[in-house]
């Protein structure tokens, strides 16, 4: 099974935050030429090209990018562009399992500083326009779904303060995560203290410290054959799983209101095709625009029973030892620092996620490592687009040595 | 710099609140389509309009939006959330509009599982120079100000020999500012004379119970549309979907045409509109006439200053007909001279007022010239008549006017509603009117006289008949409602210049 998997064979990443100073294309090409190098390859190999960019034609009136990065990497190859870095790969593995490709750059890129007085305009109107119209902001829709939860589980009293604690929980955890990742956007720690007084500041559930930041950077990787990755690498994660689902582009006129549909479809058809189990999964990296995404994903995916993740949180850090403790199985959740803390510059972000669950796998996350390389076997990432509008779930698994 | 092409694919939510329902599973949609994701082929051509115009819903869930997205800061802070139609069978995004929650700390939870009724206001705040854009996705609540009230399309019985008026209605906004013993009403940011026309015939339409599809024009008149160029009638039929639709199109089978001449831009348009629904082929019909202005004013330490003391915000909406009429037109006289009182020249913000001329030669003599000429033609005496309402620029014209004319204030006081809601310019001395219809009996005789500075007047006979008292109970919202609602809220003079500049 492994054996007839893409294998991703290098990866390579910015650092993400602000990168005033450097053009998209300037931060495609670190990342590319760090991949490149950690693959191992000759650029002359590379038989086609996926890149994702989610808005770089409003924030940076590019247009067809894939002249920009044609011009970048003197290549006349296919190349297409998609929203999310998820979706890029998605389609190079796709295209490598036709039998089409070899060899394919997976790169990802977005610089939302550019346009920090606009972005949250930009970012809800794409997001979806009759939300929009109706005075939606990013953060609403979170908080909208959480009260959903909050009253479909009937967490009141005693409960809801536990349930406020474990999503705080969250954010501390991530940025705690961040400390030992170079390239995360932010580098220190917060406090329990610190999340709450921001939601105080705003008179909400979820504040600030709730919610991940507006970034810059890129991430890149190489897609490979299993035939071609026997050649350049010893250590090879593959993708074992590749799965999207869509849905509504109104979060209020879905009819599941406490749930993103899309990750669970994603998600059983990504086990389907990877041929395990939830329970098999030792490593995610998940999508927390907020706290409580990072939360309702467990149950999306299938980790938590419905309406029970927030307890399974706030338990698991009774004692935290760095991971969630899920009916009885240990799993490492954004190990990285997640979107709150290692950043999200969304048609990047899928790339981060899965440099660190391919670092983790290969066992060379350096500080960051969870576990020794023997005892890591699969790894998780799940990318969302617009509020639950599609949803990618990649299954990565280590690949035997050579 | 606002896409007109945009600006008409979202027309649906822009204007009014559509969707669809399977008629076979019954399953609803937010958003009109073409089939049912649950029924698949079957159902193409089996999905049935919905509309929300006049229905109410319920606020699920909400959250307080305290930094709003750029297009909309100038509404500072509101509630938004998940409203549902029809227990829970169709969904929307919306947005609480009519309140000030910015410097105030707001439990959300008290907002939910209330009923909340939608309304029609301006989208987000554009250039000066763009399209406005407009939104059905606004909601206030239920229980509050503004109520929400049935639209029963209703058979009409009689067919009369004169024209006349068969449902009235008038809109005016939850906010006020107070100075001495005036009072004045106030838009909200997101309000202006095109969102106020459109209650305003909303009201009249819940009155008069006629089917809308029956609208052959609508006039709209007002002195401050927020275009130079572009009808705001237009805009208000396409709303309230006067006129038979052709969807397929997008238009509506209806006449429609913005009127101005000061502030008898819509009382001017009385006579035409009975006149119309005179005309044979068009007695099966009705028209509409709206007086709508956010009542211009330049600040007071600038020159035209003087008429921000008695500004108000506010429509009236008059449906003519031949049938199922509550009060006949007997007979009209208008005069007109010009007499350079007040204009506005293009492209400025605000109007002059030339002093010398307003109160005599201009307002007096034009206001006594066509009530006395009517009286007159009609050989009649003040004592012949129940109710006098004339234009009102403040109280002391109207009662001067009045006592001139030998009129007592039994007669002039009721329609007398300036020091409630300030001067709404085109919707005066019709919001006057519609004061004395809110209490008239049958067979009562109302004058009504208009004046617009330019200048001219019409004056209007009036004879109410025994279907005022059959209406009556389809109106909540009438004028006392509006005056004394306790849900009613003032703002200082600082906001109330703010919220007439709006978005």
């Amino acid at each position: 099974m492994t054996q007839s998997c893409p294998a991703i064979i290098g990866v390579g990443r910015t650092k993400f935050g602000e990168h005033y100073e450097r053009e998209p294309e300037k931060l495609i090409e670190e990342a590319w030429l760090k991949a490149s190098v950690s693959a191992g390859i000759e650029r002359k190999n590379l038989d086609a090209g996926y890149f994702a960019d989610y808005f770089l034609q409003i924030t940076n009136k590019i247009g067809i990018e894939e002249g920009f990065l044609s011009e970048l990497t003197e290549l006349h190859i296919p190349m297409e562009k998609t929203r999310s870095f998820s979706s890029a790969l998605l389609n190079a593995c796709n295209a490598i399992q036709a039998g089409k490709y070899d060899l394919v750059l997976v790169g990802g890129v977005e610089k939302m500083t550019d346009r920090w007085d606009k972005i949250r305009d930009d970012l809800m109107l794409l997001e979806d326009p009759w939300s929009y119209y109706a005075g939606c902001t990013p953060e609403a829709n979170h908080e909208l779904m959480l009260r959903e939860y909050v009253k479909q589980h009937g967490i009141s009293g005693s409960q809801h303060e536990t349930f406020n604690i474990a999503l705080a929980q969250i954010a501390v955890k991530n940025h705690k995560n961040a400390l030992q990742n170079e390239y995360a956007q932010y580098q220190r720690e917060i406090s329990l203290e610190n999340v709450f007084r921001e939601r105080q500041r705003a008179h909400k559930p979820l504040g600030l410290y709730d919610f991940a930041p507006v970034s810059d950077g890129a991430t890149a990787l190489i897609l490979a054959s299993p035939e071609m990755a026997k050649k350049h690498a010893d250590k090879t994660v593959c993708v074992a799983g590749s799965a999207s689902a869509t849905d509504y582009v109104s979060y209020p006129a879905r009819e599941e209101r406490t749930e993103f549909i899309a990750s669970a479809i994603a998600m059983k058809n990504a086990l389907k095709m990877a041929n395990i189990k939830v329970g098999d999964i030792q490593i995610a990296e998940l999508y927390d625009q907020s706290t409580f995404l990072e939360m309702i994903s467990l149950e999306d995916l299938g980790f938590s029973k419905r309406g029970m993740a927030w307890r399974d949180i706030a338990e698991s850090f009774k004692e935290f030892q760095g991971f969630y403790r899920i009916n009885g199985k240990e799993l490492f959740v954004n190990t990285d620092g997640g979107l709150k803390a290692n950043g999200n510059p969304l048609g990047a972000t899928g790339g981060a996620q899965i440099y660190e669950i391919v670092k983790q796998l290969k066992g060379e996350a350096g500080n960051r490592q969870v576990k020794t390389y023997a005892d890591l076997q699969n790894g998780l990432v799940l990318e969302l687009e617009g509020f639950g509008t599609k949803a990618y779930a990649h299954i990565l698994r280590r690949g035997d040595q050579k | 710099m606002s896409s007109e092409p945009i600006e008409r694919r979202v027309s649906y939510i822009g204007d009014r609140l559509r969707g669809s329902k399977c008629e076979i599973c019954g399953k609803e949609y937010f958003r009109p389509r073409d089939y049912c994701g649950t029924c698949g082929r079957k159902s193409f051509g089996k999905m049935q309009d919905i509309d929300f115009f006049y229905e109410k819903g319920e606020l699920e869930v909400c959250t307080l939006v305290k930094e709003p997205t750029n297009k909309f800061t100038k509404l500072e802070a509101y509630v938004y959330g998940i409203v549902s139609f029809h227990n829970g069978k169709v969904r929307v995004p919306g947005r609480l509009t009519d309140s000030f929650l910015k410097e105030k700390e707001v439990e959300t939870s008290q907002f939910e599982d209330r009923e909340v009724v939608p309304r029609f206001r301006r989208r987000y705040a554009v250039e000066q120079s763009d399209i406005i854009p407009t939104i059905a996705l606004t909601f206030t609540l239920a229980d509050e100000y503004y109520p929400y009230q049935e639209h029963r399309i209703v058979k009409a019985k009689k067919e009369h020999e004169k024209p006349g008026i068969v449902g009235y209605g008038v809109y005016t906004p939850k906010f006020r500012t107070r100075e001495g013993t005036i009072e004045r009403s106030v838009p909200f940011f997101d309000e202006d004379s095109i969102t106020a026309a459109v209650e305003a015939g909303k009201m009249a339409l819940i009155h008069s119970g006629i089917d809308p599809t029956l609208m052959a024009k609508i006039y709209v008149g007002s002195e401050s549309n927020p275009y130079a160029v572009k009808p705001i009638a237009s805009k208000v039929a396409q709303v309230l979907k006067l006129g038979e639709e052709d969807k397929a199109e997008g238009v509506q089978t209806v006449d429609a045409v913005d009127t101005e001449f000061a502030c008898k831009a819509a009382t001017s348009m009385f006579k035409d509109a009975a006149a119309l629904v005179y005309y044979p082929s068009v007695r099966e019909h009705y028209t509409m006439v709206v007086g709508t202005d956010n009542s211009q004013a330049a600040p007071r330490n600038e020159m035209g200053g003087e008429l921000d003391f008695f500004v108000g915000y506010g429509a009236s909406a008059f449906i003519f007909g031949m049938h199922d009429v509550i009060a006949e037109m007997e007979e009209w006289c208008s005069c007109t001279s010009d007499t350079p009182d007040f204009w506005r020249r293009d492209q400025e913000c605000y109007p002059r007022h030339g002093g010398r001329f307003t109160g005599e030669p201009a307002y007096f003599k034009h206001v006594s010239k066509a009530a006395e000429k009517l009286m007159g033609k009609m050989r009649l005496q003040p004592k012949d008549v129940n109710y006098f309402v004339s234009h009102q620029p403040n109280v002391t014209f109207p009662i001067k006017v009045a006592t001139q004319l030998g009129f007592k204030e039994e007669q002039f006081m009721p329609g007398l509603q300036v020091a409630k809601f300030g001067n709404t310019y085109s919707g005066s001395s019709p919001i006057g009117l519609a004061a004395v219809l809110d209490i008239a009996k049958p067979n009562d005789r109302i004058f009504i006289v208009s004046y617009g500075s330019g200048a001219g007047s019409d004056a209007y006979s009036l004879l109410v008949t025994s279907q005022i008292l059959d209406k009556r109970s389809r109106q909540k919202f009438t004028l006392r409602y509006q005056a004394e609602n306790k849900n009613v809220e003032y703002v200082d003079y600082e906001t109330y210049r703010r919220l007439k500049l709006g978005m």
